[in-house]
């Protein structure tokens, strides 16, 4: 019985994913991590640090980690990088005065080693605003056509509609599951 | 054996004696009485007394609480002076209070040192030299050792400070000792040239005008000078506005926007409605703005008084001299448009900002304040229509 308890636990931990979602601030991390958690959205402050939430989701066990955008939190993004299976990079549609400054932390980011090998999921949030940018326009800011070291996918999403994050969140299971759970 | 033979003979015929005469006599306390009377003033009678004037007194219970008392006051007099002992010896050097004093006076110490040298000769400089860098390093020894009682933001913060003495040193090292035995100094010139540049190009980064190629998306104001600007609710509704580049202007936007982005502005005055999601404020200096909003994020803006509604929190991040105040504007539609907002009129955190460069929680930080209620303008009315002085 003991044995078996162990064996089951062994295997929970196989199903583990640790998720990293990062970005600029004011982007929406949070708000998207409350919404995927179901807890209200409409008294979000900005992120002074960091939130975890562990969700369970089509039978994984989903660490989520939501790193705080502002300038001065970027530089500790890297503590946060080990054993990272995903990243959740949200983009402020709206935002275009900031898109530049956007590509330049994401590239930098997969110019990292320790997320080598992470999926990449570009969510392009807040794209129910009027004055959103289109999916192509961000796509080419981004320069995303040029990353060839991960996977990657970018959909448009709204984290207050809730629209397309469960599409995303379930292209990046498969994704992450593909590639490291194999026996399954 | 005959000694304890003959004791007992003698104890139980003298007890048998005394026994006998007792029960005899029969003394009452009558007789007792007039014995005593008679034996008054004998000296025997009155050292007796007084032992048993003493013996009665110990009995007493007042008395003993009296003593124990007084012993307990000595036992705890001891022990405070123990207490005090142990923390003359540790506490005082493991207290933060006590750690940023010392800090302080070695730490001005050296800059005393490093402020001498422009005075010194030349032929005592390289030892002057030595001798703050052995302080600077002891310094820095000193603080890492303090290392598990300080917090780790005072501690980043006292590094720092270290560092920056370090790097002091080492530059006026540069200028006053120059290392004639090596021949690569030009190597110098060209690093610092480089450095001209970058600060240049960051100045055009930030300089008058920011400019990118999204500029058409913009919906809003951009560089304008002494200007009184407006726009109502039909255009603004929920979009996502900009001010950029505006000097001495005051921009009115009476309606709901979705977010708000503020450039670049120079003693502006700006005047807005509800704004759904976050208002976003940069580089901005002399600025008064009253706005209200679900978040505030603020950065590299300084001298700014935000009359502010904020209904879960601001941030401020590399600002200086920003001063809060309740948001106070008033116009006819206000209350109809907070309602299409959906902004909660009575959640207002205007008065707690989250400072990114200061993560110290008992510390209020130093780059924001309370604006002090005579200073606040209480009334905007009449700045709709006219520029700020």
């Amino acid at each position: 019985m003991g044995f078996l308890t162990i064996l089951k636990k062994l295997r929970q931990k196989e199903k583990e994913m640790r998720i990293l979602m990062l970005g600029l601030d004011n982007a929406g991390k949070t708000t998207i991590l409350k919404r995927f958690n179901g807890e209200p959205i409409d008294t979000i402050s900005p992120t002074l640090g960091f939130n975890i939430k562990t969700l369970e989701h089509r039978g994984y066990k989903l660490n989520i980690w939501d790193v705080g955008g502002q300038k001065s939190l970027r530089s500790y993004w890297k503590n946060y990088f080990e054993s990272t299976d995903g990243v959740a990079w949200v983009v402020d549609s709206a935002d275009a005065r900031r898109l530049a400054d956007c590509a330049k932390e994401l590239h930098s980011l997969l110019r990292e080693e320790r997320l080598a090998g992470a999926t990449l999921l570009v969510l392009a949030n807040k794209s129910d605003l009027p004055g959103a940018l289109t999916l192509q326009e961000i796509r080419e800011a981004l320069e995303l056509d040029g990353i060839k070291t991960h996977h990657w996918r970018i959909l448009r999403c709204s984290a207050v509609t809730g629209e397309n994050l469960l599409e995303g969140m379930d292209w990046m299971l498969d994704d992450i599951a593909s590639r490291i759970f194999t026996l399954d | 054996m005959s000694i304890a033979a003959k004791s007992l003979f003698w104890v139980i015929s003298f007890g048998t004696l005394g026994y006998g005469l007792f029960t005899f006599v029969k003394p009452d306390d009558e007789l007792l009485k007039k014995f005593d009377q008679g034996s008054k003033y004998t000296d025997a009678r009155r050292v007796s007394h007084d032992t048993i004037a003493v013996l009665k007194e110990a009995a007493n219970p007042n008395s003993d609480i009296k003593r124990l008392s007084r012993r307990d006051a000595q036992r705890l007099e001891k022990l405070q002076k123990a207490h005090r002992a142990r923390e003359e010896v540790d506490a005082t050097n493991e207290n933060e209070d006590y750690f940023s004093g010392a800090f302080k006076i070695r730490s001005e110490n050296i800059e005393q040192l490093l402020s001498h040298i422009p005075t010194l000769e030349t032929n005592v400089l390289p030892q002057h030299f030595d001798n703050i860098k052995r302080e600077a390093n002891e310094l820095q020894k000193f603080v890492v050792t303090s290392s598990f009682f300080l917090k780790e933001f005072n501690m980043r913060k006292y590094l720092g400070i270290v560092q920056n003495l370090q790097t002091k040193c080492y530059e006026l090292e540069d200028r006053y000792v120059p290392r004639k035995k090596f021949g690569f100094t030009r190597k110098k010139l060209p690093k610092s040239h480089t450095q001209k540049e970058n600060s240049m190009d960051e100045n055009d980064g930030s300089g008058k005008t920011d400019s990118n190629k999204w500029d058409e998306k913009l919906f809003g104001f951009d560089s304008k000078e002494d200007k009184v600007l407006s726009l109502e609710n039909d255009e603004l509704f929920q979009r996502d506005v900009a001010l950029r580049n505006l000097k001495n202007c005051t921009v009115g936007l009476r309606g709901v926007m979705g977010t708000l982005h503020i450039t670049n502005l120079d003693n502006c005055i700006v005047l807005t409605g509800p704004v759904t999601s976050s208002v976003f404020i940069e580089k901005c200096t002399n600025c008064k703005i009253v706005t209200a909003c679900q978040q505030l994020r603020m950065h590299s803006s300084i001298k700014c008084d935000i009359y502010l509604h904020v209904t879960s929190k601001g941030i401020v991040e590399d600002c200086d001299h920003i001063h809060t105040a309740p948001y106070n504007l008033h116009y006819e539609d206000l209350e109809k448009h907070f309602n299409m907002s959906s902004l909660d009129r009575n959640t207002n955190n205007w008065d707690c900002l989250d400072d990114f460069n200061w993560l110290a929680p008992d510390v209020p930080s130093p780059n924001w304040s309370i604006l002090d209620v005579t200073e606040r303008v209480c009334d905007w009315d009449e700045w709709w229509s006219k520029t700020p002085l």
